[in-house]
């Protein structure tokens, strides 16, 4: 019988920390063995919920989604979900009895705009930081090992989509502005979010209402987004590099070895 | 894939016998309700939908919470609920609408989105600051799904307002455009596609896209699949043409309309009318 596997918070479970002026977006990535859907018994559980509660503004409630949150969840959803940024089939263990179910925890500790860039941003980190158990399979019998004994594995990571939201103002709507403030937010007269990857792939657009713009602006946008979700990919290239640098002893080897500083 | 590529590289005709520009057959009616403010029943191809508009009228009391709720992130909206009427957007998609019968509860993300896309294109159109202290309810419901179904809905809401005699800038009309090739980035000879069904919609990277009048500015736009951004283009510019071919088609249903009305003796003809109704 498969075992449950015991979480340990150090390898399993990573918490980064986007601070940007005022903006504090925690992501927290957890897996844990379970039965897959009976529709889908290929596919592993990849699910994102979000939480916006009242300690970023007095006017979000707990368990009544605001408007803000429903476009949130569905954004993240299209973004990443959708657009297959994890491998779900990666997740199967056993076929229709076990498989990983992966789930993304998404806490705004406070808001000062730009939300869904950032939002994007810290879910994609942490899931390409994380790493889940290693497993192995003998006839029937699945064995989950401990950190100890298994260098635990990143998941299966297809591409890395980045949100880039771009607002406008003016009375033609002819004044394009990226990472805006909260109040900035408030003088908006549309936005429109894109979701690519370093490829150039649209996972997403969503211009949802708003002013009319002009259709060659947003052409423009797109490539601007562009170039912006590149700056994001290296950036969060270079940040997974240099921690997987400080994470790395030199193997078993090191670690046995009775040689210290002093 | 389904879409029979083979022939369509061929013939250039699509499953349905369309070519890349053919809109489907788009019927609507408005005035379809007596008792309502505003109704419309559009259908595009196999996508029917019906509309309701009622007010403005005055809030009810269960009705300002919502309303509030829907327009509060809107910053076109602003908090403007005093000195503007607040519009407020309910779809129901019925369960016998698509091919596997699916309940979605009122707390489906999907539709919720829509309904939010929709109340903040209009928030934008229409003159709400006639309207204080009032609320607009368009009441959407999906009786049929096959394909396009946010352009639909879009534009039996434009139909319905122009019924119930809500001041606004211009039409809003939406349709979507697809691209032929799913993910081959080299694939240069793509043919963007308008107008999708359910099929095509399944196999192909496709954008619904929502214009004002017959200008090129682009009211809204959701792309939910993946492609590559040099594609963007070429769906766009046969979006934002396949919105002015649907205006006009809306816009002569309106005028039909009117002057059949004026015909009748339900409203009279009124000397400052410009155009001319005979055609």
């Amino acid at each position: 019988m498969p075992r449950e596997a015991e979480p340990s918070l150090s390898e399993r479970t990573f918490t980064l920390q986007a601070i940007s002026e005022g903006l504090r977006v925690l992501a927290k990535v957890s897996a844990e063995v379970t039965v897959p859907f009976p529709d889908r018994p290929f596919d592993g559980i990849f699910q994102i919920t979000s939480e916006l509660g009242p300690m970023v503004a007095p006017s979000y409630e707990v368990n009544r989604p605001t408007e803000t949150e429903v476009l949130l969840a569905r954004l993240l959803e299209k973004t990443i979900r959708r657009s297959g940024a994890l491998d779900t089939e990666s997740l199967c263990l056993v076929a229709g009895q076990k498989c990983w179910s992966v789930r993304v925890d998404l806490h705004v500790l406070s808001a000062d705009g730009n939300l869904i860039d950032s939002a994007c941003f810290a879910v994609v980190a942490a899931l390409r930081h994380f790493r889940k158990p290693d497993t192995s399979i003998e006839g029937e019998t699945l064995t989950v090992y401990t950190p100890a004994e298994r260098e635990p594995v990143p998941l299966s990571w297809l591409h890395s989509p980045f949100c880039a939201t771009f607002d406008f103002f003016g009375d033609e709507g002819d004044i394009v502005v990226v990472d805006t403030t909260w109040l900035e937010e408030q003088l908006r007269v549309a936005s429109c979010t894109f979701s690519l990857n370093k490829h150039g792939e649209i996972c997403q657009i969503s211009k949802l209402g708003g002013r009319p713009i002009e259709a060659t602006l947003v052409i423009q946008c797109a490539q601007m987004a562009l170039d912006k979700v590149k700056e994001f990919t290296d950036l969060l290239d270079a940040k997974l590099a240099e921690d997987a640098k400080r994470r790395d002893k030199g193997g078993l080897m090191a670690e046995l070895s009775a040689e210290n500083d002093r | 894939m389904p879409l029979d590529t083979s022939t369509y590289s061929l013939a250039l005709l699509r499953i349905d016998g369309r070519r890349w520009n053919d809109l489907r057959r788009l019927h609507a009616q408005i005035h379809t309700q007596e008792a309502a403010d505003g109704s419309s029943y559009l259908e595009m191809g196999h996508t029917k939908v019906m509309c309701v508009v009622t007010g403005p009228a005055e809030p009810q009391a269960g009705q300002q919470k919502r309303g509030t709720a829907g327009g509060g992130g809107a910053g076109a909206l602003g908090g403007g609920q005093k000195d503007a009427a607040s519009i407020v957007v309910n779809v129901v998609v019925a369960g016998f609408s698509s091919v596997d019968r699916k309940r979605r509860g009122r707390n489906d993300r999907r539709i919720q989105e829509m309904e939010i896309t929709i109340q903040k294109a209009l928030a934008a159109n229409l003159h709400t600051h006639l309207f204080p202290h009032s609320t607009i309810t368009v009441s959407l419901h999906v009786l049929s799904q096959d394909g396009s179904l946010l352009a639909a809905l879009i534009n039996a809401t434009t139909l319905a307002l122009i019924d119930a005699g809500i001041p606004m800038t211009d039409y809003i009309t939406a349709c979507t455009a697809g691209s032929t090739s799913s993910y081959a980035a080299g694939d240069d000879s793509a043919d963007p596609l308008l107008d999708l069904n359910t099929q095509e919609e399944q196999e192909l990277p496709f954008l619904t896209v929502a214009t004002l009048g017959d200008s090129d500015k682009v009211a809204a736009l959701v792309c939910e699949s993946r492609v590559q951004v040099s594609r963007l283009e070429g769906m766009l510019v046969v979006g934002v043409d396949g919105c002015r071919q649907v205006r006009r088609l809306l816009d002569g249903i309106v005028r039909a309309k009117g002057s059949k009305m004026i015909k009748e003796g339900v409203v009279q003809r009124s000397d400052l009318m410009a155009v001319s109704l005979e055609e």
